[in-house]
Order: C-alpha cells, then structure tokens, then sequence
C-alpha cells in the first residue's frame, strides 16, 4: 500500500533542537507526515528518536524550531491539549494504568470525548453514567477490534498481562483518543520473533481499518522496519541522516555504519 | 484476580439472605463492641474481627459471593441499611458514651471518605484534611458566634470556605509530587494551626466557646430526642445529623469514583505521564481532590464545632491529619466499605482499649499490624470496576 503524493500533510516538524542540560539531543532535525503514511524512525541508542516523540507530544518544549499538527503550531501547548487536538502514543517501556482493568485502561483513552466532571458525576449522575457507559461500550468495540485475545481479557488488571498484550493495549488506548497521528516508541521492544509477526499484524490491521491515521514508528526489529513503513527516517546524534524508503536509506553507508551495522549489511547482501 | 461468577438466578433468595444478614450481624457486632466494658470481652471481640478477616482472605469465593449479594440487590441493600442505621441508637439502651463514640467515629468516616478522593484515588499524600476539618469547625463557629448565623447556613458557608483554602493548597502543590507534595501539606497543617493558635479572632490557644446548640423547627439538639413516646439522649440528634452527612458522603464517593473523575484520579494515581498523555488535565485534577477533601472536611468540622460547643486549635492538629491517613490505609485505599471501616476500627480501638491504661497506645498498633498482616491490602481493599451490571 503506498501513500498517494498528494495525500496532504498532517505532522511537520522544522528545524527542531532540543537541549537537555548540556546535552544536544536533537539538532535540526526536519521531517514531514503524511496522511496515511507510516514513517518508520531508526537509530542507536540515545540517538534522540524518543526525544522526538517527546517533543511532537508536548513532554518537551524544543529549544528551538516548531512542530505544526496540520498547520497549526504545537509549541507551548500542553500535553494533555496536544492529544485533544489529535496525536497519541504509546511508550518505550510501557506505561499502562497496571492497577485498573484492561477495560479501564482504554476508558480513560476516551477522556478527552467525553466531558463530565465533578457536579455532573454527583448531581446529574444519568447523563455521566450514559456518557461513561457509552465510551465503554466504545472501549470494548475498539479492543475487539485490535486483538480478540485482549478483548477476552478486558476485565482483567492491566498489570497482569503478558508483555505481547500490553504493547496491544497500550495501542488500542492510545487509539481511542481518536487519533490523527499515533505515535509507536519500539513497539516490538522485549518480544521475540513470533510476538512481533503478530503484533505486526495487529498493526496492519489497525491501519487498514484507518487509511487516514498517519502512523510513526520507532524500531530496532529490522524484520518490521523493512517491511511495515512506507518510508523510513534515520537519526544519528540527534541528528538526520537518511530519510526514504527502506530500499534506500539501507544502502547509504553512513546508514550501515551508524546503524544497521554487520547483520544489516549481510541482510543487504543476501 | 477471580471476578464474579454469573451465579443462576434462583440465588436471588440466598442474595437477599446475605443482604439482610450481614448488616444485622455487623450491627450486633458494634453494638457489642460500644457497650463492651470487660476489657476480656473486648479482645474477644477484636479476635473474632481477626477471624472473619482470615476467613475471608482464605476463602475469596466467600468475598465475591457478598459482594455480588450486595451488588444485585443494591435496593434491598440500601433499604436495611437505612433500617439499621436508624434503628441502631435504640439498640445502645441509652448509653451516651456509646452514641457520643457513634458520632465522633462518624465524623472521622467522613473525614477519611474525604482524604480517600486524594490518597486512595489519585494517590496524593495530604496531611492537611485535619487542617480542612478546623478551617471548617472555625468557619462555622465564628459566623455563629459573631454574626449569629444559624447552624443550617453556617454549614455550606464552612465547606465553602474550606473549600476555597483546599484550591488555596492545591495551588502550590501543583508543581511538587510525592514527598515534596507531602511536605506541602505538612507546612499548610502546621500554618493553619500556628494561625488559628495566634489569631485574636480565632480565640488563640484558648479557642471559641458558647457556639450555640442548633435547632430545627423549633427543636434544639440539647433535648432529647423523642420518638414514638420513646427518648433518645441528646446525642441522638447529631447522631442522625452525622448519619446523614455519612450518607451523603458515600454518595458523593460512590458517584465519583464510578465516574469520568474517578478514572482520571485512578489514572494519574498509576502513571502521571502517561495520564498526560490521554489527555488528562493532570494540575486540575490533582487541584479538584483537594477541593473535594476539604470540602466534605469542612462540613464535618462544622458538625463536630456544634456538637461539643467548643473547639480549641489543638482539636485539629497535624496528628489528627495523621490519623485519618491511617483510617484510609488500613481500612482500604479507594474502597469506600473499607475507609468507613477503619474510620470506626480506629476511632474506637483507643477507647476501649482504656483498660490498658499506659499501654494503651502500644495496643492500639500492635492491633493495627495485626489486622494489616492479615489483610496487607487493608481491611477492604480496592476493586476492579464493571460496567453495565
Ligand atoms: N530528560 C533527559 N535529560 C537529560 N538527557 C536526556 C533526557 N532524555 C534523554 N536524554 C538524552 O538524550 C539523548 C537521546 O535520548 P533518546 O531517549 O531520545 O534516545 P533514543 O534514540 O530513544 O534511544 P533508545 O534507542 O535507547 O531508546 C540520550 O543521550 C539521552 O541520554
Ligand atoms: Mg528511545
């Protein structure tokens, strides 16, 4: 599935910089996102590809540049705004609610759709009990959508699943904001082969009930990286150096060397 | 965890069973445990609390079964409550040391309902609901006092006010977490003390006196209270007064922790970053519980000012903040049953434990540990919600 060229921008970031203490975590970097499109993001370790995500999400203010969610300016708004407005994601090591059910844990994705507060939860207990129930219900279409197994597990503590499910869930939360962008932070981290085919297959799936969700994905599991994204953004330093498709960028020596490394190369080769 | 079986309906009898039952034999229980005087019969009492708590934690089907009993017929459940409850000061043969331990216990039960918003639910460790609880005793007690302002209105006005300090300390405790925010609050505790302790208006360290009994319809709560030709001690009156502002307080609990709040305070109780990032409004939310708490606080140190007449600086220390933080942790964080539990647990325990003079304390937590060994979720701890059901 190739994303069409004309598809318009949904993400952009420019020029942007982030200094953490003394440290330069991303220097000028630029990149673009399409609707639809999934960018895949590469690098070793501390090469800033969470930085990023940090930044796009609100967690960080850039020190300098700007990230603009279809043309309007992310800079400053808080993170909790940011997600209203659009983007969503999951993290490196995930973070579930791990007291609550499974069921609970995409509840709360739907915060910012549903609207009561205090004196509505008190004195007008029917309407934020039909609102709750309904984002519920909600809830569960959504995780049966994503994973049957989870599904089947919805009332358990989230706590109590196994690595596989909770990077699912993880997903599903983050989808129920409704997301224009999802942002995945290695996916795939602490999974062994089959785990991963399977969650890329899930992730499939979950683009392929969404063409309009732009989709940025870190990876380290080459197998997800060569095969899932459309195009594939590598940094270095904090800084780019290759941004493509993966038929590309991989033969791109500086690539190889900062990167892919020896078991990259021989894939290359084979 | 076991979630509740889907029983056949034909238990429906077996359910109302329970849900009749269970409060009655609670009910037997304290009432025994109030009029106990034998300090024998006393840890007879306590054992037997300590034997029910291991078999329910052996037996967990046991548990769940209850609950579901009481989960079906909330109704029934809520009818024999009110039943009991109304009932109860009857059953005490008119011992007013007994009814006075009823209502203080039920103060702190809603003193402790109004920490568990913030500890049990968003995790947020304040010392200052005892400080919230004096704000709203002197509140009260000075529009009374000054302005002759009746008990009926001086109690909103006090929550009010308390309210307004709560969103005062939830200001700075935007930006600090854990220990820090702890130590906020601490500082605001030791603040409000110092405060009412060096104030002229607040009467310093001897306090306010004369607040005047409240009325109603022409009732004053000195009197006793007579119903169907029999009479009641003057405590029966905040007895019920307490009951009431209990109920309303489990209310409110329930509403809001079945709720979009209690989810979003559940939410940042787990992973603040990750609350974030689902789009909740992390500094609100954390502001709003310490609205909540000090706003229920303030009515009951409305009530407590207008029960004993008289309240000095000293009734509202940092240990009673204490106190109730080991009501809501023993009892059971974020579940409502096991907050009220503890509040009466430990509001009681001290005074029966008279007996012991010297050691009183001593008893009083090695019991504590006893009961946490037993349960180290506290008494009753949190539950999984459902929907739907
Ligand atoms: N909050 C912070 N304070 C100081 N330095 C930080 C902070 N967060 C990240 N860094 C540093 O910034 C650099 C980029 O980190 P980042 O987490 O973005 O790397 P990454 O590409 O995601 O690496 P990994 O593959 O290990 O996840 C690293 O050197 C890291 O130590
Ligand atoms: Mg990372």
């Amino acid at each position: 599935m190739a994303v069409s060229s004309s598809a318009p921008l949904v993400l952009e970031g420019e020029n942007l910089t982030m200094r953490l203490g003394g440290l330069v975590a991303m220097a000028e970097v630029a990149f673009t996102l399409k609707r639809g499109e999934i960018l895949g993001i590469i690098g070793p370790n501390g090469a800033g590809k969470s930085t990023l995500l940090n930044i796009i999400t609100g967690i960080y203010i850039p020190s300098s540049g700007e990230v603009r969610l279809e043309g309007q300016r992310l800079n400053g708004v808080p993170a909790h705004k940011i997600v209203a407005r659009g983007i969503a994601r999951t993290f490196q090591s995930s973070r579930l609610f791990a007291d609550l059910s499974v069921l609970d844990n995409v509840v709360i994705g739907r915060h910012t759709h549903t609207k009561a507060g205090v004196f509505d939860a008190i004195f007008r207990r029917r309407r934020a009990k039909a609102e709750l129930e309904a984002a519920a219900a909600h809830a569960e279409d959504l995780l049966k959508s994503v994973s049957r197994g989870l599904h089947a597990q919805r009332h358990r503590p989230a706590g109590e699943l196994a690595q596989a499910d909770r990077r699912r869930l993880e997903i599903a939360r983050a989808l129920a904001t409704d997301p224009k962008v999802l942002l995945l932070d290695e996916p795939s981290s602490g999974m062994d082969d089959s785990d991963t085919d399977a969650l890329m297959d899930d992730i499939r799936a979950v683009c392929a009930q969404r063409p309009d969700l732009a989709l940025m994905i870190i990876e380290h599991d080459m197998r997800l990286v060569a095969s899932l994204p459309h195009r594939v953004m590598v940094l270095d330093y904090g800084q780019k150096l290759a941004d493509g498709p993966y038929e590309e960028i991989r033969k791109i020596p500086r690539v190889q060397e900062a990167y892919l490394g020896r078991k990259a190369t021989q894939h290359a080769g084979a | 965890m076991a979630h509740p079986s889907t029983q056949p309906s034909g238990n429906a009898l077996s359910a109302a069973f329970i849900v009749i039952a269970v409060p009655l034999i609670g009910a037997a229980f304290l009432r025994q445990f109030l009029l106990a005087e034998d300090w024998r019969l006393v840890l007879g009492l306590l054992a037997l609390f300590a034997v029910v708590l291991v078999v329910l934690e052996r037996l967990p089907a046991l548990e769940t079964r209850i609950e579901t009993a009481f989960a079906r017929q909330s109704r029934l459940a809520l009818l024999v409550g009110i039943v009991v409850v109304l009932g109860f000061p009857f059953a005490l043969g008119g011992n007013t040391y007994a009814l006075h331990l009823c209502v203080i216990s039920m103060l702190y039960a809603v003193l402790a309902l109004a920490l568990n918003f913030q500890l049990g639910s968003a995790n947020i460790p304040n010392f200052a609901t005892g400080a919230s609880y004096g704000i709203g005793a002197y509140a009260s007690a000075l529009l009374a006092l000054n302005f002759g302002v009746s008990f009926w209105l001086a109690l909103p006005a006090a929550a009010v006010v308390a309210t307004i300090f709560g969103f005062l300390l939830g200001i700075p405790s935007m930006r600090t977490r854990d220990s820090y925010l702890a130590l906020v609050t601490i500082a605001f505790g030791v603040v409000v003390h110092q405060l009412l302790n060096n104030l002229d208006f607040t009467g310093g360290p001897n306090g306010l006196v004369g607040i005047p009994v409240p009325e109603l319809f022409g009732h004053a709560f000195s009197d006793p209270l007579v119903v169907f030709g029999h009479a009641l001690p003057p405590q029966a009156n905040f007895y019920y007064l307490s009951a009431l502002l209990v109920f309303i307080s489990i209310v409110f609990a329930e509403r809001l922790h079945d709720s979009r709040v209690g989810l979003a305070w559940n939410a940042l109780r787990a992973d603040e970053l990750a609350a974030r990032c689902q789009g909740i409004n992390v500094t609100w939310y954390k502001v709003l519980a310490f609205a909540v708490d000090a706003f229920l606080a303030g009515f009951a140190g409305t009530i407590y000012a207008f029960y004993v007449g008289f309240i000095s600086p000293d009734n509202f220390t940092f240990l009673v903040s204490v106190t109730i933080m080991t009501m809501v942790i023993a009892g059971g964080m974020d579940n409502i049953l096991g907050v009220i539990v503890g509040a009466f647990l430990l509001t009681l325990l001290p005074e029966k434990l008279r007996a012991f003079s010297d050691y009183r304390i001593l008893f009083f937590g090695v019991t504590v540990i006893l009961f946490l060994m037993i349960r180290p979720q506290g008494l009753f701890p949190q539950r999984l919600r459902r929907y739907g059901d």
